[in-house]
């Protein structure tokens, strides 16, 4: 138990721009998109939210939230809040893929892989507590971010809905899904498994390739285009890219879930009821083995 | 010695890299409480000897370390054999106070209050990064930690290379004075020689993947002699076959093997040769017997 402490504080303490400062300036930043919304300076348009000074000026909007319910109103709330974190979710996805990437290549570029295999660690424990890192301790860090970027959007909302003499203070924070903060790191760390065979590819290709960026993307490419000039179709393709977007996007997700929520995508039995994600289990737990092969193999010569 | 523990058993070791032989035959016994030192040229199969004792290549032949194989139990070895196999491995990123840390928590062994009393004979500050030490002072990092491990076995693989002769003297007496106390067994391989010869208590001569000589300190300095002989008798030193001749200062210096002393000092000054001199005459007496068969 001391060594896995030991690795995980040793991983965040080397990746703490990626894991630790990345997610809160994003929290930062999308902060004050908040703010800058709310004093008119910019507004926020998606496909699913709308968050803009409209309700100051339109009487139809502001008299719309007066009569809305409880539920009406924690559905608003929770799809806004959505599109505020996306940005964090991404930042945090990259810093993972970085993560995967660097993690394995750098201690043997640097050659410290020499000093870290000096010490009674096992190549196979080093691994699955660096994919430990990557697939739960990484999405945690992100949630205090992403829960302080909640409670100032609510907030600040809060306050100018006051100010405007839109709605009650306490308007927002009566509807505000607070058992959501379980959700959003269930859905973390879901789609971390989802995403699983991706990460565990990027690590593999870090662990034995002299180019790990090209060790990564080539291989996809020539199978995705062989397919293409072979069989005319893109299954593989497909999949890779199902992989890397959200799980409640790919195709698998089921048709009656359709509208996108946080407390569907946190739904652990619908995600392990889905043939594929047990396939992208196998295709990791391979990657895993080949990895820990590689790492085992490392020694003078590797890094020479 | 064969009531002392065995450490190292190494029978026939054999290792090619791109079919070029590192190791061809090698054997070797190292017993608990030896300073071991591995004498040879570069290529001679030094290092990849030791990074196969640690479980870091893969080698044919028998090969155990503390009773255990290398490859097979290598996590089990790691817990009681330490090493300090190349200046440049410690992680620059990390600071003094992190590596501590870490080294404190994958390792069963370690005593923090040991290596916290080491450093604090240094320079090196808790806070600093790795990457702002001098080499100097990333070797004696290390040494600190290794010497706050309660390892059975130690491997050094060209500790102090590319440091100045401050630190590498610093490093061997204080390996020497504060770390080892006779039931611990350390196996060196270094190219400063004259630097570890006094550390020493056996040797082992490599040449090209073979160890072609082993013998204790001891036994060196009873079986070879090195004799300057006065200028009158030069030609009856050189009757009694010496196995080596080198030139100093103009004169010539013999080295005789299994050769009373009392049938040298007639002759002139009689002394134990340096390991790297007795070295290069092995090595040459293995050349000359191999080109002769």
């Amino acid at each position: 138990m001391n060594a896995l402490k030991a690795i995980i504080v040793r991983e965040i303490q080397e990746h703490k721009w990626g894991f630790v400062y990345l997610p809160w300036i994003v929290a930062t930043f999308m902060s004050l998109v908040v703010v800058l919304v709310y004093l008119g300076l910019t507004e926020v348009n998606t496909e699913n939210f709308k968050f803009s000074t409209e309700i100051y000026s339109n009487p139809d909007v502001a008299q719309a939230m007066k009569d809305s319910t409880l539920e009406q109103r924690s559905e608003v709330i929770r799809t806004g809040l959505q599109v505020l974190g996306t940005p964090l979710v991404i930042a945090l996805g990259f810093a993972i893929l970085a993560f995967s990437l660097s993690t394995f290549f750098d201690e043997r570029k640097d050659k410290s892989i020499i000093f870290w295999r000096s010490l009674p660690v096992s190549d196979t424990f080093t691994v699955l507590s660096k994919l430990l890192v990557a697939t739960i301790i990484a999405p945690l860090l992100a949630v205090p971010p992403l829960l302080v970027l909640h409670l100032i959007s609510v907030s600040v909302g809060s306050i100018f809905f006051v100010v405007a003499d839109i709605v009650p203070f306490f308007w927002a924070w009566e509807a505000y899904p607070f058992s959501d903060w379980i959700r959003v790191i269930l859905s973390l760390w879901m789609q971390s498994l989802w995403s699983l065979p991706i990460i565990t590819w990027i690590m593999l290709t870090g662990a034995y390739s002299r180019k790990p960026v090209i060790g990564a993307i080539l291989p996809p490419v020539v199978i995705s285009l062989s397919e293409q000039v072979a069989f005319s179709s893109s299954t593989f393709f497909d999949s890779v890219m199902q992989r890397v977007q959200p799980w409640s996007r790919s195709e698998s997700f089921p048709i009656e879930y359709e509208g996108l929520r946080v407390s569907e995508i946190a739904d652990i039995p619908l995600l392990f009821s889905l043939n594929e994600f047990w396939i992208g289990i196998v295709v990791s737990l391979i990657f895993i083995a080949l990895t820990i092969y590689f790492r085992s193999r490392s020694d003078y010569s590797s890094v020479e | 010695m064969s009531n002392r523990k065995q450490v190292i058993r190494a029978r026939n070791i054999q290792k090619k890299y791109s079919g070029q032989s590192a190791l061809s035959g090698f054997d070797l016994e190292v017993y608990q409480g030896q300073i071991m030192g591995l004498i040879g040229p570069n290529g001679a199969g030094k290092s990849t000897f030791l990074q196969a004792v640690l479980g870091l290549v893969e080698t044919t032949g028998e090969l155990e370390v503390l009773g255990l194989s290398p490859k097979r139990d290598r996590h089990e070895l790691l817990k009681r054999a330490s090493s300090i196999t190349d200046v440049a491995v410690m992680p620059r990123w990390m600071t003094v106070g992190q590596v501590l840390k870490y080294v404190e928590g994958v390792h069963p062994r370690f005593d923090m209050n040991k290596a916290r009393k080491i450093l604090s004979n240094t320079n090196i500050q808790k806070d600093s990064r790795v990457r702002t030490l001098s080499r100097g002072m990333v070797v004696q990092l290390h040494l600190s930690l290794v010497m706050a491990i309660d390892a059975e076995l130690l491997v050094l693989d060209e500790p102090t290379l590319g440091l100045d002769l401050a630190y590498r003297k610093e490093f061997y007496s204080q390996l020497i004075e504060d770390y080892f106390d006779g039931n611990k067994t350390i196996i060196i391989s270094t190219h400063q020689v004259e630097e570890i010869e006094g550390v020493l208590s056996d040797v082992v001569f490599l040449n090209k993947g073979k160890a072609i000589m082993k013998e204790s300190i001891d036994s060196l300095n009873t079986r070879y002699l090195e004799l300057r002989p006065k200028a009158e008798f030069l030609e009856k030193a050189k009757s009694l076959k010496p196995i080596y001749t080198r030139t100093e200062l103009s004169r010539p210096v013999y080295l005789y093997e299994d050769t009373e002393i009392q049938k040298l000092e007639i002759f002139g000054e009689v002394h134990p040769p340096a390991i790297a001199d007795l070295f290069l005459a092995i090595m040459n007496k293995t050349n000359q017997s191999e080109e002769g068969s």
